[in-house]
Formats: C-alpha cells, structure tokens, sequence
C-alpha cells in the first residue's frame, strides 16, 4: 500500500481502544480520561500508518515487542517533549520551598550543594535551575552551588555551552529576568550571561553506562526528567541503581510529569510535599 | 555569584569498579551491593550471586543482585532466579519474576515444567512470565494451562495476561473455563472481557 | 451509620496489577455508591494516598515493584491521617498464618481470592463507616 492521498481508514474498536489504553497504563502509567477517546483513536491510527502495520493486532504486537523503540514514538506522539526554560516550574517550586530547606539545616554555610540535570539537552534545564535558585531562594548567598548537566547528545550539549535561545524557549520567563541574565544576539535569539555559562558544568554521560555513572558522586538533588519512561525495563533497573549510587544518601530525584517510580524501581521512597511528588534516596537500608 | 564549577567531576573516585567477590560476603550491606553492581552481567558469577541472593536480607541489595543475574539473562541465570518463586517472602517473588518477565527467550523452555509444578502459587506467578512473550506462543500457553487447571486463581492470572497477549485463537478455551467455573466469584466476569477483548482483535 | 450521600462518597483505592480485577472491583463499588480510584503496584499506591484523601485502600499481595506487605508497612510508618488509613487486604492464601501476617503488617481486614462482588462492597461498607 503506498503513502500516497489519504490513509486507509482503520476502524479502530472501543476494545482495542481499551487493550490499547490497559498495556500503556501497565507500562507507563499514562492514563486517558474517557473524553479524551477521540485523541487516541488518532495517535494509534497515526503510529498504524506510520510504522506500516497491516491493523491494530500487528501494530500491538509491534508496540508489545517495543520493535524500533515504539514506545518511545507513542509516548512522543501522546506528550508534549518541547524544552523550554522553567519547564514544570512547580519542581522549581518544591526545590527551593521544600527540598533545599532540609537540606541547608544538615549542612554548615559554605558547603558546597550539588545539583545535576540529566539529561540536560540543549541546557534549558540546568540553567534554569541555576536562574531559579538566585531568583527564589534566600540562602543562595550562603553555598557553594555546583550545578552539573549531562547528556549522551554531544551536540546538544555543544549548545547548551553557547548558551543562545529562541523565543519559545524564554517563553515562561518574565521580560525582567531575560534582561537581566540574557543578552540579545543575532537572528532574534538570546544568548544567557556568561557567568552562568561558565558556572555549570557540561558533561557527557550515558544514564545505563555504570563507569561513566560512576564518576557522578555526592548530589544532593538530580532531575531525571522525561528519559526513564522509554527505556525497557532491564535499562530503566540499571539507571536507577546508578542514580541511587550518584545520589547522597537523602537525597531527592525529580522525575517527569507523566513519570512515576512506580514503573521503574523500587530503590527509592516516595515523597509528598506541596508543590510535587518526589524520590528520595533513604537515608540508610533500616526502616 | 554562589554557582560554582566544579573541577573535578565529585570526589576522588578510582576508576576501579571489580572489588574482589568476596564482598559479596561482607558484613557491610553497602559493600555488598557494590559487589553485585559490578559483576553485573558476568556469566562466571552466577553460582556466587544466586547464593548471595539466597542469603540477602537488605532489600536494595536484593535488586542489585537480581539486576546482576538479569544482566546475564542466560538459562544458568535462570535457573538461579527460578527457586525464589517460592518464596515466603513476597517482596522476593516479586524481584524473581520483574527479573525474569525481562527474558523472553532464555524463559520459554522453563514455562511448561512452570505450568505443570504443583504448587499453584508457581504456576499463578509463572503465568506473568507469558506476558512478554509473542501473542501465539504466548496464547497456545496459557490456553493449555486453561484446559488442565484446577484452581480458579491459576486461571484468573492466565485470564488476565490473555486479555492482553492473547489472540482469538484463545477464545473456546476461555468459554470452556467460564463455564467450569460458572459458580465461582470474578472468573465468568474475567472471561467475558477477555472474550470481549479478542473478539475483534482480527484486523 | 453514615449515609453515603452524593456529596460525601467515600473514596476507595483499589491496589492490584490485574486490570480485570480493578475493573470488577470498580464496578461494584461504584455501582454501591463509592468513588474509586486505582493503582497498580505499592509505589503508585503511596503516590495517590499522598495526594488525596482516602476512606479505604483496598490491596492485593502479589504486584511488582512493591508488593501488599511492603506498603501497608511504608503506609504504617507514616505519619498523620494516612498511617491509619483503613487496609482490606486480599491475597491467594488462605492459611491462618497469612491472615496473622496480613494482621502484623497493618491490615484493617483480609479476603482470599476470588472474591465475589458482594462481598467486597460489604467490606468496604463495614471499614468507611457506609449503611450497605
């Protein structure tokens, strides 16, 4: 069948809406409201044409195997991926509201707080972190913070350390704070101050790699936002174990909205504090 | 300006991630689970990490040592993982067949001595196995367990990972077990979905 | 006893990794009266009873990643209205030593699979205080 005019129209049945909308809740945790049926009617058809498959029972068995990294497709054609600066502010929120509280108390001013963004794309996030942290929170002044942002991309990574961004990607910010932490460049784009620029640390690393994990010791906090949910299990197993390892014991991960530990490991402990839900490395193996 | 740059990538770390097996041993519960993590995916560990699985008490090391023989994911490593199926501890038939769910292959020749033990708990959990498995070999599977098996919550299990896996190849086994169990709570209900289900699942 | 009213229905988490088991226990509930909502494993389960008030969590052994035991243990440790959350937990066993284990773990109550639709809606009337 070729790819030419409209696509075949599939029949898709509320059955297989439900098998559909069971295997993904299994395996993700994404949920549907009923009155989003319509919407997922389209992304099955869509993935259906997409990948070839002559109906929904050869395009299950295709999701079921993960063939071609399927998984990660649907989710990408179910969720908003855009990366843009303080991206799901509410963990900005929960960082400096109720995370680094804590920890400030167990730590004497001057000490040093490390933060890491993995993966941090084209750096949206670990400057965001960085600009939220001497926007928000008074005791800034006070520590050393060392905030590290890694990614297996190396290109992107060679981005980040430039530092130049369009207007969708200040879209949250205020006009206030890109003046004063941005300045303008060619083409409409801004580039970020350069003492930020040269205040984080850009590195290569591969979440599942346990040597490259093994040089990450010691942070206080990571976010791991929007990666886990598309790794296969045995992949998502490894990682945690390795962020267990580069965490301090007591300290927090972030994961992604849609992303729960609940689907990756059960190494850490879930924390609820207002602003959001997160991860915390126990304290020690006892209670 | 409180950011700093790192220099150096965390504390001193040596790049040496092989303790000796030994720790394995070790008194120290965070020893051990460094041991685990770094013979990840070695074939000559299995003997050792499914004795240190067998003795474990500290439940993140458990993991580790579960990820470890996963990592192997061969039948040796299977063979190991197999016995904590019938654990008393709950927690620990969980990790044995998170670990095995992930290997398809190396699982299959196991899962019809799986179907035939005669602990029913074994044969329950082992229908999670099928799960990740492809839809015909998957559904001649449990379809077979359907026929011969006795205890209601055997075939609820088999039901449930049908009306996922399953092909309408399924379907007159599954009429056969909802009218053997006509009179007992939730099996008729499960079989009609499932029915349901692979009902239309020809496209 | 309480009257369920439209305004004041007790909340129900049902905690099994079987769909079809949260499927049949959602209908019966809801059908009774209750607003359900469901989680798969012991780790989703803490997730949803932090974020919003329960009257009954309903929690099967056998699930991934954290089994039945281990959260109504997290669940007791901690602190305020959800560490005494009222607990029916069911399970495939039926000796007396699962119903004292289930009972030492935190369990408000214990049924062994399957059980029928009637019965679960009776329990869950008896533990949220709702007429039957």
């Amino acid at each position: 069948m070729g790819g030419t005019g409209t696509p075949p129209f599939f029949p898709i049945t509320p059955e297989e809406v439900q098998r559909f909308c069971e295997f993904l809740y299994r395996r993700t945790g994404l949920s549907f409201a009923q009155g989003k049926r319509y919407f997922i009617d389209r992304r099955i058809e869509e993935r259906i044409v997409a990948t070839g498959a002559s109906s929904f029972q050869a395009y299950f068995s295709l999701l079921r195997a993960d063939a071609d990294h399927e998984i990660e497709h649907l989710i990408n054609s179910f969720t908003v991926n855009e990366t843009y600066f303080y991206r799901e502010d509410h963990q900005l929120r929960c960082m400096t509201s109720s995370l680094l509280g804590g920890i400030a108390n167990l730590k004497p001013p001057g000490s040093t707080i490390r933060i890491w963004s993995i993966p941090c794309s084209t750096g949206e996030e670990p400057y965001s972190i960085a600009l939220w942290l001497m926007e928000n929170w008074p005791q800034v002044d006070n520590y050393n913070i060392e905030i590290v942002g890694s990614d297996i991309d190396t290109r992107a990574l060679k981005a980040a350390a430039e530092g130049i961004y369009g207007p969708r990607a200040l879209m949250r910010l205020s006009r206030d704070i890109v003046t004063r932490y941005f300045k303008p460049v060619a083409n409409g784009n801004h580039q970020i101050d350069e003492g930020l620029r040269g205040s984080i640390q850009f590195t290569r690393a591969n979440l599942i790699d346990a040597q490259d994990m093994a040089q990450y010791r010691d942070f206080e906090l990571v976010f791991c936002r929007n990666v886990l949910i598309y790794f296969d299990d045995a992949s998502r197993r490894q990682a945690a174990e390795n962020l267990y390892d580069c965490l301090r014991p007591g300290g927090y991960i972030c994961l992604g909205h849609s992303e729960s530990m609940s689907r990756i490991s059960p190494l850490f402990s879930v924390c609820r504090f207002p602003d959001a839900i997160v991860y915390q490395r126990p304290e020690s193996d006892h209670g | 300006m409180p950011l700093v740059r790192g220099g150096a990538i965390g504390p001193d770390v040596g790049g040496d991630l092989t303790p000796p097996r030994t720790t394995l041993d070790s008194t120290d519960a965070e020893s051990r689970w460094t041991a685990a993590r770094a013979l990840a995916g070695r074939a000559e560990a299995v003997p050792e990490l499914a004795a240190a699985l067998g003795r474990e008490t500290v439940p993140r090391v458990r993991e580790a040592i579960m990820t470890a023989l996963m990592r192997v994911g061969d039948s040796a490593s299977v063979e190991a993982i197999l016995p904590f199926l019938r654990s008393q501890d709950a927690a620990l038939r969980a990790a044995a067949i998170e670990s095995l769910q992930a290997l398809p292959e190396a699982i299959a020749p196991f899962m019809v001595p799986l179907f035939g033990d005669r602990d029913s708990d074994v044969r329950l959990l082992a229908t999670e196995l099928a799960r990740n498995m492809e839809a015909s070999a998957a559904t001649r599977l449990l379809c077979d367990l359907l026929e011969r098996e006795p205890h209601p919550n055997v075939c609820a299990a088999a039901i449930d990972v049908l009306t996922e896996v399953g092909t309408p190849e399924a379907i007159p086994a599954l009429e056969k077990c909802a009218l053997r169990f006509a009179a007992t709570p939730f099996l008729p209900f499960a079989v009609s979905v499932a029915i349901s289900r692979l009902s239309g699942a020809e496209g | 006893m309480v009257e369920v009213g439209a305004s004041a229905k007790a909340r129900v988490l049902v905690v099994d990794d079987s769909s079809l088991v949260r499927l049949y226990y959602r209908a019966a509930l809801e059908q009774a009266g209750f607003r359900v909502e469901q989680a798969i494993n012991g780790i989703e389960a803490m997730e949803r009873v932090l974020s919003q008030p329960f009257d009954l969590v309903i929690v099967d052994v056998n699930m991934p990643r954290m089994d039945g035991f281990t959260f109504l243990s997290t669940l007791r440790r901690g602190t305020g209205d959800v560490a005494t959350l009222p607990a029916l937990m069911i399970s495939t066993e039926s000796e007396m030593q699962d119903f004292a284990a289930a009972t030492a773990a935190g369990a408000n109550f214990y049924l062994v699979k399957p059980v029928a639709e009637a019965d679960i809606v009776r329990h869950a009337c008896v533990l949220t205080g709702a007429a039957s």
